[in-house]
C-alpha cells in the first residue's frame, strides 16, 4: 500500500468486533495472494467513513492499496478504480451508517450493474466513530445518544435489501467466526459480479451484542446468530428471501448468481456494436 | 451534564460554545432542529438532545439520514412558518450544498451553526474556515465569533435578522472546531423576558406556506425572471447591515452587553502603527500577542472581524486607514487568488481599494488543518508585518507560517 501517516494514532477499543473482521480480511488476502500469485498491491482496500473504515490504516503484514475516501461514496470510488483497472481486486469496507445511511443510494445501481467488486460491511447497529448516534440497523425502540426516548424508525433489513435489489452474491457472517467470515470473503472475492460479506461486528463502545448473538446458556439467552442449513440451495432467490425473513441471524452464503454478466462484460458486449467513427469524419459533419 | 430550566436561567454558566449555542435554541423557542453527526458540529446536537431529553426544550428534532436532507428538511419547515436550528462541520456542510444554495434564492430564514472544520481528503478534523466561506457567494450572512457568549448572543441575533421581513436569509454562525465548540467558558445569560424581549416571533405574513395561503415556492423562473430574482437577493443582503446594526442596539441594550462595534471588535488598536486582522478564535493567541509586545512598547493592535457577510467593508476602511501597516491572518486558502491570498486577505484588499491613505499589507496563511495558532507565530506575524511599514510594501505579499518543511 501507500505508505501510512505514522503521526495517525485511531485505534478500535478493545474488543470490539473489528479486529475479527480484520484478522479475516488479512487471511483471505493473503490467500489469494498466494494462490493466484498477484502482488499484494493487487488488491484495493476502498474504506468508508467510520470506525469500520479504518481497516484501511490498520491492517498489518502484506500491505494492499488503500484508499480513505469519503463517508458514503466508498461505491463509487471502488467503480472508478475498478474501471481503470479491471485486474484490481476491490474490495470495499464500510460501516452500517456509511453503506445503508448516507452512502444508500449507491448498492442499486452497482447491483444493477453487477459491477465486480466486493463490499464488505461491518454492522454494528450504530455510528461508532461519531459517538453512538442510532444507524438504520439500529433497533425500533434503541436508546442511544440521537435517541434518548428511543428509535422511532424500524430496523432495515440489509439482507432482504441486497436480494430485492438484486444483489448477485449475498452473504452473513460475524466477527467472532474468523475462519467463516476469511472463507466467504475469499469466496465473495472470487465471484464474478457484486457480492456483498455483511458482518456483524459489535461495538464493545456503543452497542455490544455479543452475547445477543452467540448466546449464553448459563444466562438463558439462546443467541441471534445460526448456521445456515447445509442444504439450503444458494442459486435459489426464493429460499435465500425465506432466510432473509426470517429472525435471526443466518450465517452463511445466502444467495450466489453466477450465471448474470459482470460490468466488464456487459460493456465488452456492448462495445462490439460501436460502429467506430472517426475524429476526421466528425469535424466533417460540422463542416459548413 | 444535565440542565434544568432553572440551572439554563443562572446568571453566570461554564459552558462551551456548542452548549451555548443549544441553550439559545431553547431560550429562543425553536420549532424545528435537524442534525446529522459529524465532529466537531455534533457537540450541539448532543447538548440538543439533552435540553430535549430533559423536557427544557420542546420542539421537533429530527435526526436526518444525511446533512442533505437535514437542510433539506428546516428549509421547508422555514417555508411553513417554523423558527428553525441546524448546522454541520467540513464535508457535511459540503453534501448540504445544493440544499444552502437554494434556500437564499427562496428567502428561507435559517440559522445553522458550522463547527469549522477541514475539508478531507486528506481526512482532518481541525479547524479551517473554507467550509463556511463556501458559501459565501450565495446569500447566506455569515458570523464568526471567538467565545461562548458570543455564539449565544450570536444566535439570537441570527434568528432577529434572518426572520426580518426586510432580510428573510440564511445565517451561519461560525464555530471554531475544537477550540470553541469544546472548550468552555463564562458566560453572562441573558434573562428569559430579555430574549423574548429581544427576539420576536418569526413571521412569514404572506409568504407563509399554508393551505389558507395557497402559495408555489420555487418555481422555474429561467431567463424570464432569474436575474430580478437574484436583485431581490441582493437588495435584501445590502438591507442586513441596517438591519444588523439597529438588532445590535437593541441586544446591547436589552442584555446589559457593553457597547460595542456590531461588524468588527478592536483591541488596543487607538495608537497602534501596525496590526493584524482576523476571524475566530485566533484571537485568544493574538490577543495574549498583543499585550505581550506592548510589555516591550511595541505599538500594535488586533482588528477581529465578526461579520463576514454582508462584509463590513464601512467599518475596516475607516478603522484599517490609520496604521502604518496591516497583516491579515487567514485560517483559510483560496488557491490561485491574486496574490495567492487567503478569502479574508483578498476582500479586505479589495475593501481597501479606494481608501487614501491605503495602508500597506501583508497576508498571512496559517492555523490549516486545527494546527495551533501560538505566541510564537503571532509574534512572527507582527514582526514580518513591521518589516512591511519600515519599508512601504510587502516584498513578499503572502506568507504561510508554522509550515513543517
Ligand atoms: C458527509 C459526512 N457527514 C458526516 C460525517 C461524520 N461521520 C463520520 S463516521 C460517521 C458514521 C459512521 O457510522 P458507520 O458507518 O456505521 O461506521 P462505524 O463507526 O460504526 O464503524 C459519520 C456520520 C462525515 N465524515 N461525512
Ligand atoms: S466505538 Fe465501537 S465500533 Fe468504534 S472502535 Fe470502539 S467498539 Fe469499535
Ligand atoms: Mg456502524
Amino acid at each position: 500500500m501507500t505508505s501510512k501517516n505514522p503521526e495517525y494514532d485511531f485505534k478500535w477499543c478493545p474488543g470490539c468486533g473489528d479486529f475479527g473482521v480484520r484478522r479475516a480480511l488479512e487471511t483471505a488476502i493473503s490467500r489469494r495472494t498466494v494462490e493466484m500469485e498477484v502482488a499484494p498491491e493487487n488488491n484495493v482496500i476502498i474504506a468508508g467513513i467510520g470506525c469500520s473504515g479504518n481497516m484501511v490504516h490498520l491492517l498489518e503484514g502484506d500491505q494492499p492499496y488503500g484508499f480513505h475516501g469519503i463517508h458514503g461514496r466508498s461505491l463509487p470510488i471502488a467503480m472508478g478504480a475498478k474501471m481503470g483497472n479491471p485486474d484490481l481486486n476491490v474490495v470495499v469496507v464500510a460501516g452500517d451508517g456509511d453503506f445503508l445511511g448516507i452512502g444508500l443510494e449507491h448498492i442499486s445501481p452497482q447491483a444493477a450493474r453487477n459491477l465486480n467488486i466486493t463490499a464488505i460491511v461491518m454492522d454494528n447497529g450504530v455510528y461508532g466513530l461519531t459517538k453512538g448516534q442510532s444507524s438504520p440497523t439500529t433497533d425500533l425502540g434503541a436508546v442511544t445518544s440521537s435517541t434518548p426516548y428511543g428509535k422511532t424508525e424500524d430496523k432495515l433489513h440489509p439482507f432482504k435489501m441486497y436480494l430485492s435489489l438484486g444483489v448477485s452474491f449475498v452473504s452473513s457472517t460475524m466477527s467472532s467466526q474468523v475462519r467463516q467470515m476469511s472463507t466467504i470473503m475469499s469466496e465473495a472475492m472470487d465471484h464474478p459480479g457484486f457480492s456483498i460479506v455483511h458482518i456483524q461486528s459489535p461495538c464493545t463502545e456503543y452497542n455490544n451484542t455479543f452475547e445477543l448473538l452467540k448466546g449464553n446458556v448459563r444466562k438463558g439467552i439462546p443467541g441471534l446468530a445460526y448456521d445456515i442449513p447445509e442444504d439450503h440451495d444458494d442459486a435459489d432467490w426464493d429460499a435465500a428471501f425465506d432466510i432473509a425473513s426470517n429472525d435471526g441471524i443466518p450465517l452463511g452464503v445466502l444467495y450466489r448468481d453466477t450465471t448474470r454478466p459482470t460490468l466488464d462484460q456487459r460493456i465488452d458486449e456492448v462495445s462490439e456494436k460501436v460502429k467506430a467513427k472517426s475524429v476526421a469524419s466528425l469535424l466533417d459533419s460540422y463542416a459548413i | 451534564m444535565t440542565i434544568s430550566t432553572t440551572d439554563i436561567r443562572e446568571k453566570e454558566q461554564l459552558i462551551s460554545g456548542s452548549e451555548a449555542i443549544a441553550i439559545a435554541c431553547a431560550m429562543a423557542d425553536v420549532d424545528v432542529i435537524t442534525a446529522y453527526p459529524i465532529r466537531p458540529y455534533d457537540t450541539v446536537m448532543q447538548f440538543v438532545s439533552k435540553l430535549i431529553a430533559d423536557g427544557t426544550l420542546s420542539c421537533e428534532y429530527i435526526i436526518a439520514e444525511s446533512e442533505h436532507s437535514q437542510f433539506e428538511i428546516v428549509k421547508h419547515a422555514s417555508a411553513v412558518g417554523a423558527r428553525v436550528f441546524t448546522g454541520s462541520s467540513g464535508v457535511g456542510w459540503f453534501y448540504a450544498f445544493e440544499a444552502l444554495a437554494v434556500t437564499c434564492g427562496l428567502r428561507l430564514p435559517m440559522v445553522a451553526m458550522v463547527g469549522n472544520r477541514a475539508l478531507d481528503d486528506p481526512g482532518a478534523f481541525g479547524t479551517e474556515h473554507n467550509d463556511a466561506l463556501a458559501v459565501r457567494d450565495l446569500g447566506w450572512m455569515l458570523r464568526w465569533v471567538d467565545t461562548a457568549e458570543e455564539a449565544m448572543d450570536a444566535a439570537f441575533m441570527a434568528w432577529r435578522v434572518a426572520e426580518d421581513p426586510r432580510i428573510y436569509l440564511p445565517c451561519a454562525i461560525s464555530t471554531d472546531g475544537a477550540f470553541l465548540t469544546h472548550s468552555q467558558q463564562i458566560v453572562q445569560m441573558p434573562s428569559q423576558e430579555q430574549v423574548d424581549e429581544f427576539l420576536p416571533p418569526y413571521d412569514r405574513g404572506d409568504f407563509v406556506l399554508h393551505p389558507d395561503n395557497p402559495i408555489t415556492i420555487a418555481p422555474q423562473v429561467n431567463e424570464d425572471w432569474l436575474i430580478e430574482i437574484r436583485r431581490q437577493t441582493d437588495a435584501a443582503m445590502r438591507r442586513a447591515r441596517d438591519v444588523i446594526i439597529e438588532a445590535q442596539d437593541d441586544m446591547n441594550r436589552i442584555f446589559n452587553r457593553e457597547e460595542e462595534d456590531p461588524f468588527i471588535e478592536e483591541y488596543m488598536t487607538e495608537d497602534a502603527d501596525v496590526v493584524l486582522v482576523g476571524m475566530g478564535t485566533l484571537s485568544l493567541p493574538l490577543k495574549v500577542t498583543v499585550r505581550r509586545l506592548r510589555e516591550q512598547g511595541k505599538k500594535v493592535g488586533f482588528v477581529r472581524v465578526k461579520w463576514f457577510r454582508p462584509f463590513p467593508a464601512p467599518e475596516l476602511q475607516v478603522a484599517l486607514s490609520k496604521f502604518k501597516a496591516i497583516g491579515i491572518i487567514d485560517r483559510d486558502y483560496s488557491l490561485g487568488a491574486p496574490q495567492n491570498g487567503g478569502v479574508l486577505y483578498t476582500e479586505i484588499r479589495s475593501a481597501l481599494y479606494d481608501v487614501t491613505p491605503r495602508p500597506p499589507m501583508i497576508g498571512f496563511i496559517c492555523g490549516l488543518g486545527g494546527r495551533e495558532v501560538t505566541v510564537d507565530s503571532s509574534t512572527e506575524m507582527f514582526d514580518k508585518t513591521f518589516e512591511v511599514a519600515e519599508t512601504g510594501h510587502a516584498e513578499e505579499p503572502l506568507l504561510w507560517i508554522g509550515v513543517r518543511s
